[in-house]
């Protein structure tokens, strides 16, 4: 009997295995659609009313019951949600002929094109802007709707926001999470490879300090290491160096609030203990030979360190920068401390001497994730807007995650034929 | 200033061969200082955060006026949420590292555990960004329906094992079978909680600690399972292998010599889950509502210390009144979540030296 009971047990943990593969693939799924879809042409509809008005829009939101309708957006961007009950509607249609105008601050106009052009027949809306483009939804076939798919992808990705990040594209914000994780990767390669090789190469009660102080350290939370940005970083090292260097300019803050430079020096601290965990593993895994090799042939020790080991654990090097750099991609909570902004005047790299500007605010893809779900005016745009900066993200996170994997198993394979 | 052993000839004189060694060995110490200025900079870094909190804090005299109050729900709320969270990592997170360590296909796993690399690199403000814009609205309306799930498709697998278990020999694949009908039940469960809104329990809040428990136990699921898994699978295979030989099922060997093995890896899983919960940030802001309200009640919303930490400290000035509550807030989370990772490493150490020196004796 308990055999039997212990093998029902059983199939309870395969359900949960199950249950988690199929969640992440859920996940994962959801992000692509969801990520996706802001960004693939949407029909128009025409709704006949009971009272006889007729309204030409965008579904935006299906509830049992109702629906949330997008009509012309004449004054502003978000001022034209309906919410319509089922029993309100009479009739509804997709015209062949309705047209959807984007104009550049995100406004979207609907209207049926009678043979006039788009800009007589929306002559009537108020704050003219420029028409960013025109298009026949609902004449377009599949492959068609992909082409305007495509050239969104591009204008999100390419442009810079605008109507307060609920419309155009996530550049600076795409450019800002470049630049910072490229600056934190400057910063805690050299760092991590040292303490690395010092863990390495050394034995006593120093190493394992050092090794249970970055353990433990690893899993201090995020938010505290902004904290220590915020205060040691900001308020204590930016604030000396507005004082001895840029006096002329206080009370205005240059490095004493929060910029790009302390941010990357935050993200390097919280990346350290991956770097350090990947290269020491990667230097142990080298077969003893290649140093008893070196040795025997008359190098020191630091030789053999230097010449030998470090570039025969290069892929190892390589493998914890990415680790470290999907980690610092994925960290948006510190960076809330130590100068995210929603939206930035400038960016922290132009063409101006001195090119990167270490005390510019910046702005964040993963922040854009936050600010877009919760902290924009219209959530019907902002939701979909967050799906899609999410979605960019997750990619972007999950490539350099994949490639990591990818290379430190292959890396282990060759050591371990190395070995036998 | 390496030699070139072509022009090396046998009479160099010594001062040249001196002053070559010479040099070689210089470059050796200068690397070396470098290394050990590297780790310096490292350990400063690391070590400031405790230090930095605790001088910000000075004079000590003055703590008793900070606002312990509202420090007191803040720590209720993360207490709340981070519990929430570990009721859906720890069973989940135990029984898949369970399966995968013990019961799994070797071709399984190799997929299974890159999966949780993946899920784990996720960045959390997407998955708080799904349980606040995804989850939330359908939570509002089915907690009935998550909470029959809960109950009801445990009680189905266990059914089902109950009837082909036994006919079942080899369980490497199971869960690739069991993935049809656990979709299956969870559509029909779904469908009929969507049907039966009268039996609904309405939440107070659409954000509350039930909402942040989901989507934080996904996000610390990862390193539970990893953890526990590296425990499981560090029992030497002559283990399990003398259970076999003594006539012991798969289950049997898992309980009786895998489990006792492995069992203080299995707490050290669980204390860095929780600690991971404490700490989390994105979720709890994005899902809880940020509302401070004690008690225990999952279903009202919560404001936890980590969503404080990142809502008030860039709108405190430095060392006013709400700046040194913050930094005594980050305080109490650094000594939390580092007395339970020491915890969980001293014992993960010592199963780690056990279980070694266990293999090295077979």
């Amino acid at each position: 009997m308990k055999r039997r009971s212990g093998d029902a047990t059983t199939w309870v943990l395969g359900g949960a295995t199950a249950l988690c593969i199929a969640a992440l693939v859920g996940l994962l799924g959801l992000l692509a659609v969801a990520g996706l879809e802001p960004l693939w042409p949407a029909s128009v509809s025409e709704l006949q009313l009971r009272d006889g008005e007729v309204l030409l829009g965008e579904i935006v939101a299906v509830e049992d019951g109702a629906i949330a309708l997008r009509t012309s957006e004449i004054d502003r961007i978000g001022e034209a949600y309906r919410r319509l009950s089922n029993s309100e509607i009479v009739a509804r249609s997709l015209p062949q002929d309705a047209i959807t105008v984007t104009l550049v601050d995100g406004r979207r106009l609907f209207g049926r094109d009678r043979g006039t052009s788009a800009e007589a027949l929306f002559g009537s809306a108020s704050k003219p802007a420029a028409v960013l483009d025109s298009l026949h939804p609902n004449a377009l076939g599949f492959f068609a709707r992909g082409g305007v798919f495509l050239r969104n992808l591009g204008h999100f990705l390419g442009t810079s926001p605008s109507s307060s990040n609920l419309a155009g594209g996530v550049l600076p914000a795409l450019i800002g999470t470049v630049v910072l994780v490229l600056l934190m990767s400057i910063m805690v390669m050299p760092l991590g490879v040292a303490t690395a090789i010092f863990l390495h190469q050394r034995r006593g009660a120093g190493v394992r300090f050092v090794r249970a102080a970055i353990n433990t350290l690893a899993g201090v939370p995020s938010i505290v290491y902004g904290v220590l940005g915020l205060g040691l970083f900001v308020h204590g090292i930016g604030a000396g160096i507005d004082h001895l260097f840029y006096a002329d300019r206080l009370p205005v803050p240059t490095f004493g609030s929060g910029g790009l430079l302390w941010a990357a020096m935050t993200l390097a601290l919280l990346t350290v203990p991956v770097v350090v965990i990947s290269v020491e593993e990667g230097l142990a895994r080298i077969p003893a030979s290649f140093r008893d090799g070196s040795l025997a042939l008359g190098a020191t020790r630091d030789e053999t360190l230097w010449r030998l080991l470090l570039p025969a654990a290069r892929p190892a090097l390589l493998t914890g920068l990415v680790f470290a750099i999907a980690r610092a991609a994925g960290a948006v909570a510190p960076l809330m401390l130590v100068g995210v902004v929603k939206l930035a005047p400038v960016l922290p790299i132009d063409g101006g001497f001195p090119y990167l500007h270490p005390s510019r605010q910046f702005m964040h893809l993963g922040f854009a994730v936050y600010d877009a779900a919760l902290a924009s005016s219209d959530t019907i745009r902002g939701v979909p807007r967050a799906y899609a900066c999410a979605g960019l993200l997750v990619a972007v996170v999950i490539a350099l995650n994949l490639s990591a994997i990818l290379l430190r198993n292959r890396l282990r394979e060759r050591y371990r034929s190395l070995e036998n | 200033m390496p030699v070139d052993p072509a022009t090396c000839d046998t009479n160099l004189s010594p001062d040249l061969i001196q002053s070559v060694a010479r040099a070689r060995l210089r470059k050796g110490r200068l690397l070396a200082l470098l290394v050990y200025a590297g780790t310096t900079l490292v350990l400063a870094g690391l070590m400031a955060i405790p230090f930095f909190l605790m001088a910000g804090l000075l004079p000590w005299a003055a703590l008793s006026a900070l606002d312990w109050q509202g420090l007191r729900l803040l720590f209720s709320g993360t207490l709340r949420a981070a519990a929430c969270a570990v009721l859906v990592a720890v069973p989940l997170g135990l029984a898949v590292a369970m399966f995968t360590a013990h019961f799994c296909a070797p071709r399984l796993r190799a997929w299974i555990k890159p999966a949780f690399e993946i899920l784990d690199a996720v960045p959390t403000v997407v998955l708080g960004l799904i349980a606040a814009a995804t989850i939330a609205p359908w939570l509002k309306t089915h907690v009935a329906t998550l909470l029959a799930l809960m109950v009801i498709v445990p009680a189905v697998l266990l059914a089902a094992g109950m009837a082909f278990g036994a006919r079942v020999r080899n369980e490497a694949w199971l869960p690739l079978w069991l993935l049809p009908l656990l979709i299956a039940v969870v559509a029909v469960v779904a469908a009929v909680g969507a049907r039966h809104d009268a039996v609904a329990i309405v939440p107070s809040s659409p954000w509350n600690a039930a909402l942040v428990g989901l989507a934080l136990g996904f996000a610390s699921l990862p390193l539970v399972f990893s953890v526990a898994e590296d425990a499981l699978f560090l029992v030497p295979r002559a283990h399990t292998q003398a259970a076999f030989a003594l006539g012991a099922t798969r289950w049997q060997a898992l309980t009786s010599v895998v489990m006792p093995a492995a069992g203080s890896g299995l707490v050290a899983a669980t204390m860095l889950g929780l600690s991971r919960c404490f700490g989390e940030t994105m979720i709890v802001l994005m899902a809880s509502g940020n509302t401070a309200v004690g008690g225990f009640d999952p279903l009202i919303g919560l404001r936890s210390i980590s969503a404080e930490l990142a809502l008030g400290m860039p709108e405190a000035a430095p060392a006013s009144s709400a700046y040194r509550s913050l930094l005594l807030a980050a305080l109490i989370l650094l000594l939390l979540t580092l007395s339970l990772n020491a915890l969980a490493e001293i014992v993960r150490d010592r199963l780690r030296r056990r279980l070694s020196a266990g293999a090295r004796a077979t």
